[in-house]
């Protein structure tokens, strides 16, 4: 695993800014602990299944798998908090990462280190099935091109798993990439930023995956697919400040990802 | 600066983020930027960027949070320039 570290200096940001003012932002530590607990329970049954799923009826594999797992368990052995964040060409790609980063087994035994969701609150909220299963499968549905103050709460909450030692899967570029490559030019999602910059001493997980056979976005990857997933440990660095501190973290992060890209390509398995 | 001439700055810096034309054509205080416009919201960072340097403010994280309308982000760069 390459680890890099970019920016000037430190930003600290207000550490622990979800203490006091959780209960007036519409959420709470109580609701988020409960979730916690439902979505650790529920996880003995759905784990396997997806698990099975993947391996068995879609016949999905991650090369060098065991590299990877035991890499994101050293990540997981320290006690700072840690954001994943991926390039984004699947409507699976948190599934396949997951697995990636830990088997069915691993994220049994070490729930916090399957990470978080963020799935769009349009497509959860379209019915009461997708509701229930995002609850249970460590979802925050975000309203994506919503109110600003409505995201800001999503970014509370994901701030406040991310201290106390969860790890967070988010997808900077907002959505999947329409190109089937890594834009550095096109809109980035600033939330990224403004979770590396609150959260102190927040280390980011880059991880570029793609499928051998996926050559742009689409909804789901190909049935026998095998996946690369490649991991860089960065801590991004700004000494601006406000949402220009956020624009410069999330985009620092998607020039690692980008240029992850480039790698993957030169050696992509023809 | 009056408020007409914030106004017409900040929808001079919408613009380019602009998707539907035609709405930016009956633009006012009232349009909401993501809604009306049509702004990617991706984009509105971009946007309060645009506004220090137009108007060289320092805007927070939660004073662009409530940026919703046109009428929000003129209401704000006034109170920044007061």
């Amino acid at each position: 695993m390459k680890v890099a570290t970019a920016g000037l200096e430190t930003t600290t940001g207000p550490a622990s800014a979800d203490a006091a003012a959780v209960s007036a932002r519409g959420w709470s530590r109580a609701s988020l602990e409960r979730q916690r607990l439902v979505d650790r329970l529920a996880s003995f049954v759905w784990l396997p299944l997806v698990t099975l799923l993947m391996r068995v009826g879609l016949r999905w594999r991650i090369r060098d798998a065991a590299r990877c797992r035991r890499a994101y368990a050293k990540l997981l052995a320290d006690p700072r908090p840690l954001l994943v964040v991926a390039n984004h060409l699947t409507m699976v790609d948190s599934a396949v990462i997951g697995w990636g980063l830990g088997s069915g087994l691993d994220h049994l035994l070490r729930h916090r280190g399957l990470p978080w969701n963020v799935p769009l609150k349009r497509r959860v909220d379209s019915s009461r099935l997708w509701q229930a299963l995002a609850y249970a499968m460590k979802c925050i549905p975000v309203p994506r091109g919503g109110d600003r103050q409505e995201v800001a709460h999503v970014l509370e909450r994901l701030g406040y798993l991310l201290r106390r030692g969860d790890a967070v899967l988010l997808f900077p570029e907002g959505g999947r990439s329409r190109s089937g490559r890594i834009d550095c030019e096109a809109a980035i999602a600033d939330g990224v930023g403004r979770l590396i910059r609150d959260v102190e001493g927040c280390r980011v997980l880059c991880v570029y995956a793609r499928g051998d056979a996926q050559h742009t976005w689409s909804n789901f990857p190909a049935r026998g697919q095998t996946f690369t997933i490649a991991l860089r440990l960065v801590e991004p660095r700004t000494a601006l400040r406000g949402p220009r501190a956020s624009r410069d973290l999330a985009t620092q992060v998607v020039r690692h990802l980008a240029d992850m890209e480039r790698e993957y390509f030169e050696r992509r398995p023809s | 600066m009056s408020q007409n001439q914030v106004f017409e700055k900040v929808v001079a810096i919408l613009k380019p983020y602009v998707k539907d034309a035609d709405a930016l054509a009956s633009v006012s205080l009232e349009s909401n930027i993501l809604d009306d416009l049509k702004v990617n919201s991706a984009r509105l960072v971009d946007v309060v960027l645009a506004f220090e340097d137009v108007f060289g403010i320092e805007v927070a994280d939660d004073d662009a949070d409530k940026v919703a309308t046109v009428g929000d982000a003129v209401r704000l760069i006034q109170g920044k320039l007061a």
